[in-house]
């Protein structure tokens, strides 16, 4: 069997103990569901000789909340929320249907109870060429991600590529939420549209000694019309090979008042669709999907980072956006 | 060699200390430390279902959740109460899941199976009668090789008493007519 | 539980539960990596990052100076070739001087743990030589001077095959319709959930153990004697319970011969597990083929001429590859008459993971391309693809254009229950946009007449041994690998003896008790072995209806634990001890299943010729998103010619299983390498096999035609039933939507672009 490598594991029973670990341990990183580090420790992606479990800090962090702030109300979604306890969760259902659906569409059953809302929105980024054993990055002559230097989805590339892969953050962008941050300098809230980067080696800006302990949803008074689209090879065991989610406000008039589409699976960042002001009072209509889809497949570049054939990715993505506004239009 | 950490589990109801490596994950000691062999190990990182157990709080009632134990770390399991297959059946006699299994043809191999019948048996935990749909569901997380899930599904049914066994008669073939004969000299182009 | 009193008798044709159905239910039942051993070690293999390369030296003195490693091992200390063939002993257990895929074996290290004998791993040096790397089969034509395995005498062809039967190019010349295309097969592999172990102990007096999940205990007992210079009485295989195999366990492999060494080495109990990893570089799956297919049907309909050129990728090193080559071409012949047939089938070596028997070896892929050439050709003629596989029928009691005899065959009866429970004639062609109805037909070997090494010596043995307390005992060489052979010992034991097959005890593929069998592959278990159970306890009722008649009187009846005649009944432990008194020594007896002679009278002509042949007709029903090119099979209809059910529940889960795996290979399987041969993804994560929510509805029809020569009348089960599924989801796709797949698998992108390059007027076929 694959083992893992020599490690220490620490126990924290509060946030603050957790941070504290964090800055106070070399290379520590956090353990809460387990299902992306545990594999990436096996294949030896991380030089890490300290995890950080999260399992004490339950009581804390796993909490879906309501509650009305300076700038109307929003949902609170503690970091170590399950997958599948947001896939069911009324209040998500209710106002965030897009995220239980996107939640639903997390890996297998066994995963969405295991893998957490924390550990979702900051997966580490996936490619063909870095999810493997250490035997297998060897023969490959390894890649800019880890223990080597060379690209080989981008040739002569520098910066890492290996892509978003978390179903969570398109859906929590769409709906424009941020996330709390709590660290050994204190706490910061950051838009998740300020939280990813253009980097596949670390993609976040989350600090090592920091910690994401919340998202938080805006809930305007309209409530948004959202839908979420994940293609995959398979219907379950498996990561997406583009995901999108969009959102839009529709007047009673049935002209849009705001919108967002969020593609992903694409790169190191989740891409938040840009320039669509121009959209904003066009009737939400097929016209408009078909328009998303245009431009969704103008500024998306599918990679061979994922291994379903890029330009077949490139190439349905205005259908697959199209459907995605079409079913959110309806819902 | 790593210096052992004491690692106290709480398996089928009962509680157990090993010393053991930090990293161990809680299938290793399930199967290596505990002897609890049931537990199957199939693809090294969480990706076929064959380690699936069944976890909860300790303080908590109910036999739990599926989780996979190959990609969860024993010491980080210590609060947990864990049911493995070992622990379904009672001394009456197998649970109702195992023994639909069994009489249903459900298993083959029946390496994959421990862990599907730990998904099932979670399933009809909280939902006693499932649909089809429901089902496939559930056992999306436990990947099988021989059966084409097809009787997995029927084992599982059964179990919850939705219907009998499969006993769909095979059919004769009537004696067919020999076609006509046609016979060529055979040309052998390579030796 | 409600179970008729017929399931509960156990005997044949009984629904009957397997007999470890509870142990592996309960999780008691011991596979492999189940077994532990005081003071047992953990080994580790190192693998060759290169495609192909020569091994220049081996330094493993750091690896043997870390802390908790204690042993190592290298090629050198066994050098001997050995392969499952006799004729292409190409495989070193460690290569020596050579390796030939990413993924080769080089070194091997045991130590106290896995993670330590990992860790020396990288403490191993080894100097290579990097050379040329052929990745397909074509390179590997081209490029004759780069030799990938020196066992090839041409080239890198590890075997060519070309045979003609009649005029094929008189008979194409004058065809009425004719479909001259290039379809292209995928590799697959197994991926049996359960990873390759073995476990080897050496006992105070000498005596070597080894226990691995194999399919072929027998091979393996030779080859690890052969390659270790043990006498073989010395070595003992055990097959413990096997979590899956499929064909990727029929071949000896690296750990096998490794813990034997290492605990021969060390005199410690040494294990191997294989990460999954290892287990796609272990493969033996699926070869890919090239296949340039004629099929030439006469105004009638009928098939008069089949030309098939096959170019085999076979990866490093031969396995089975002698007999892939002649498979691809000799077991298309049938359930349809073909006027004429040629193949020429060539099968090459390559610089990656040796390709072997996957489930339905050497024949899934010609039959692919066969059963959609024979649609489109039928289409052509405006006959119906049912109707153009009636018409054809071959016949029961007929020889084969090569020369093949065969027996039983339920194909018609097969195909009409398809037509039936898929609503055909109401349904084909006349689904509406991207929904449609394909069919396919197929045959297989019950087993092949020829043994792996030729001998005398039959092909499988059983012995029964009878207890005073009526316990019967069945030793059987027989591998049972989920199939459920076990089981039907049991069964057979029931039928004949009369006893309760609760009280049966199976002892099998243990090469110290066990008599041989040669392994379960080319679907021989059920057949040979059933034959040879049968006819040990025939032996055995005589004795006990000759003893049991003084009691009873004559004309008995043996049934369920009870041996009934006209002056009353006894127990059947009774029967046991009268028979045992009358024999004056404990009852037993063994039964054989001997190889008939059977084929054409040509070199190559036993190749493929089986005692009996089983036959499939499939009907699947797909649904295309034509703007997006993804599909899904929704159900399959598989009616399977098995001769007779000797457990209806087996032979369905056989089915079942088959058909999954057809369509499996059709949507999303496939061995993927990058441009230095490295495979891509050789995980259960990137390589895909479909989870429940991916399986379509199956529905299994077992047909039974009652052959002559099987165990009463009994076929294989467990391989034909694969075929026809991955031509029928292509012709129902093409009923969907008008586009013909030749390319496995028909990944979406594939689908896409025969839609787009459609054109107007070909959105649908019509209807026959």
């Amino acid at each position: 069997m694959l083992t893992l490598p020599r490690l220490q594991l620490h126990r924290p029973g509060s946030v603050r103990e957790a941070v504290e670990l964090l800055a106070s341990k070399p290379n520590a990183r956090v353990l809460a569901g387990g299902t992306d580090i545990v594999p990436n420790l096996k294949h030896g992606i991380y030089e890490t000789e300290h995890l950080i479990a999260l399992r004490g800090l339950s009581s804390e962090l796993r909490y879906v909340r309501r509650d009305g702030g300076r700038d109307g109300d929003s949902i609170r979604l503690g970091a170590l929320c399950t997958i599948d306890q947001l896939s069911k969760d009324p209040d998500v259902l209710q106002s965030l249907p897009a995220l239980a659906d996107a939640c639903r569409q997390i890996a297998g059953p066994q995963l969405r109870k295991m893998g957490t809302l924390g550990g979702n929105l900051c997966l580490d980024t996936r490619c063909v060429y870095i999810n493997q054993s250490y035997f297998w990055r060897s023969a490959l002559g390894f890649c800019l991600k880890k223990d080597g230097t060379a690209c080989h989805v981008v040739a002569q590339g520098l910066r890492c590529v290996a892509a978003a892969s978390n179903d969570t953050a398109p859906v929590l962008l769409a709906l424009g939420a941020s996330v709390r941050i709590v660290g050994p300098r204190g706490e910061r809230v950051v838009p998740l549209a300020d939280f990813y980067l253009h980097d596949g080696i670390h993609n976040t800006v989350l600090e090592p000694d920091e910690l994401l302990v919340e998202a938080a949803v805006p809930l305007p008074a309209a409530r948004l019309k959202q839908a979420f689209f994940k293609l995959r090879t398979r219907a379950a065991i498996d990561y997406s090979a583009i995901n999108l989610a969009v959102a839009l406000a529709v007047s009673p008039a049935g002209l849009v008042t705001a919108l967002r589409l969020c593609v992903s699976a694409l790169a190191a960042r989740p891409a938040l669709i840009n320039r669509l002001q121009d959209l904003v009072g066009q009737p939400a209509d097929l016209h408009l999907a078909e328009e998303l889809g245009r431009r969704a497949q103008k500024q998306c570049k599918p990679l061979t980072n994922i291994g379903v054939d890029p330009a077949y990715r490139r190439e349905i993505l205005p259908v697959l956006v199209r459907r995605t506004v079409l079913r959110a239009i309806a819902s | 060699m790593s210096d052992s950490v004491l690692i106290r589990l709480f398996v089928n109801g009962e509680e157990h200390a090993l010393a053991a490596p930090p990293q161990r994950t809680l299938l290793e000691a399930l199967r290596y430390d505990l002897q609890l062999t049931g537990s199957k190990q199939g693809c090294d990182k969480g990706d076929c279902g064959a380690c699936t157990v069944l976890v909860r709080e300790r303080s908590a009632t109910g036999r739990g959740e599926p989780i996979l134990a190959c990609i969860t770390l024993a010491q980080d399991a210590q609060d947990l109460a864990i049911i493995t297959i070992e622990g379904l059946a009672t001394p009456a006699g197998l649970d109702p899941i195992q023994q639909a299994f069994a009489d249903c043809g459900a298993l083959q191999c029946g390496f994959c199976q421990p862990g599907m019948m730990l998904s099932a048996r979670a399933l009809l935990d909280r939902c006693e009668r499932p649909s089809l749909p429901q089902i496939q569901d559930a056992l999306s997380g436990n990947l099988c090789r021989c059966t084409g899930y097809t009787k997995i599904y029927e084992a599982i049914q059964v179990a919850a008493g939705l219907r009998e066994p499969s006993s769909r008669a095979p059919v004769s073939s009537e004696k067919a007519l020999p076609s006509d004969q046609v016979a060529y000299a055979v040309k052998e182009l390579l030796p | 539980m409600s179970r008729s009193s017929h399931h509960e008798r156990g005997d044949i044709g009984a629904r009957f539960p397997k007999v470890d159905g509870a142990g592996k239910a309960d999780g008691s039942g011991v596979y492999t990596d189940d077994l532990a051993f005081p003071r047992m070690l953990h080994a580790k293999l190192l693998r060759s990052p290169h495609a192909h390369a020569r091994i220049l030296n081996i330094d493993v003195s750091a690896a043997e100076r870390l802390p908790g490693v204690i042993a190592t091992l290298v090629g050198a200390e066994m050098p001997a070739k050995y392969g499952v063939i006799p004729w292409t002993h190409d495989e070193q257990a460690l290569a020596t001087d050579h390796v030939r895929f990413i993924g080769d074996e080089v070194a091997c290290v045991a130590a106290l743990d896995e993670r330590t004998a990992e860790e020396a791993l990288r403490l191993i040096r080894v100097d290579y030589e990097p050379l040329p790397a052929l990745l397909s089969a074509e390179e590997a034509l081209a490029h004759p001077e780069i030799k990938v395995n020196e066992k090839a005498k041409v080239g890198n062809i590890t075997k060519e095959v070309k045979l003609e039967f009649g005029p094929v190019d008189e008979a194409i010349a004058t065809a009425a319709a004719i479909t001259r295309e290039r379809y292209q097969y995928a590799g697959s592999t197994h991926a049996p959930i359960e990873p390759h172990c073995a476990v080897a102990r050496v006992d105070g007096d000498g005596n070597l153990t080894v226990w691995s999940s194999t399919q072929i205990p027998h091979y393996v007992h030779r080859e690890l004697a052969r390659v270790l210079g043990l006498p073989p009485a010395r070595v003992r295989v055990i097959q413990p319970l096997l979590g899956g195999a499929f064909g990727g366990k029929s071949d000896p492999f690296s750990l096998e011969f490794c813990v034997a060494k290492l605990a021969l080495k060390t005199g410690r109990p040494v294990k191997i597990l294989f990460t999954r990893e290892e287990v796609f570089y272990a493969h033996r799956g699926r070869h890919p083929m090239a296949m340039d297919v004629t099929v030439a049907l006469d105004a009638g309909g009928r098939i008069s001429a089949v030309d098939n050129k096959i170019l085999i990728d076979g990866g490093a090193y031969a396995s089975f590859g002698l007999v892939t080559a002649y498979y691809a071409g000799q077991l298309l012949t049938g359930p349809y008459r073909f006027g004429t047939y040629r193949f020429d089938s060539k099968r090459m070596y390559t610089n990656k993971p040796p390709c072997g028997p996957k489930r339905g070896h050497g024949s899934v892929q010609p039959r692919f391309a066969f059963e959609v050439a024979l649609d489109e050709a039928a289409e052509k003629l405006g006959i119906d693809p049912i109707e153009v596989r009636r018409r054809n029928f071959i016949g029961e009691d007929v020889e084969t254009v090569n020369g093949q005899r065969i027996t039983s065959n339920g194909f018609l009866k097969c195909l009409e229950l398809v037509e039936q429970a898929s609503g055909w004639k109401e349904r084909h062609g006349k689904l509406g946009p991207g929904r449609g109805l394909g069919v396919a037909g197929s045959m297989y070997i019950s087993g092949t007449a020829y043994p792996v090494y030729p001998n005398e010596m039959p092909q499988s043995g059983v012995l029964v041994k009878l207890d005073r307390s009526g316990r019967v005992a069945v030793f059987s060489g027989a591998s049972d690998i989920g199939q459920g052979v076990n089981t039907l010992l049991c069964q057979i034991a029931a039928e004949e003896l009369g006893c309760d097959p609760r009280e049966v005890t199976v002892v099998a593929a243990d090469t110290d008790l066990t008599p041989v069998d040669m392994g379960a592959y080319s679907s021989r278990v059920t057949f040979m072995n059933g034959l040879a159970a049968r006819e040990a306890c025939e032996k055995l009722a005589r004795k006990l209806k000759a003893a049991a008649s003084v009691r009873v009187g004559d004309e008995i009846e043996l049934e369920l634990g009870t041996v009934r005649g006209p002056r009353g009944s006894i127990s059947f432990a009774e029967a046991c001890q009268l028979a045992e008194a009358a024999e004056g020594a404990p009852l037993s007896a063994t039964g054989g299943y001997r190889t008939q002679k059977l084929g054409g009278n040509y070199r190559g002509g036993t190749i493929g010729a089986s005692p009996a042949y089983s036959f499939t007709a499939h009907v699947a029903e797909v649904e295309v998103d034509e703007e997006t090119g993804i599909w899904k099979v929704t159900r399959i209809w598989a009616a399977h010619d098995c001769g007779k059910a000797l457990n209806p529940t087996l032979v369905e889960g056989q089915i079942e299983g088959s058909v999954y795996m057809g369509a499996a290979e059709a949507q999303m399987e496939e061995m993927v390498y990058g441009k230095q041969g490295l495979l891509f993804g050789p995980s259960l994560l990137d390589y895909k096999i479909p989870t429940s929510l991916d399986t379509p509805l199956i529905d299994a029809l077992i047909v039974e035609s009652h052959d002559p020569n099987g165990p009463y009348g009994a076929k294989e089960a467990g391989e034909g039933p694969l075929h026809p599924a991955i031509p029928a989801i292509a012709n129902a796709i093409h009923d969907a939507c008008g586009i013909r797949l030749r390319e496995l698998p028909f990944y979406p992108q594939r689908v896409l672009q025969l839609l787009q390059a459609r054109v107007p007027g070909q959105e649908r076929r019509t209807a026959c």
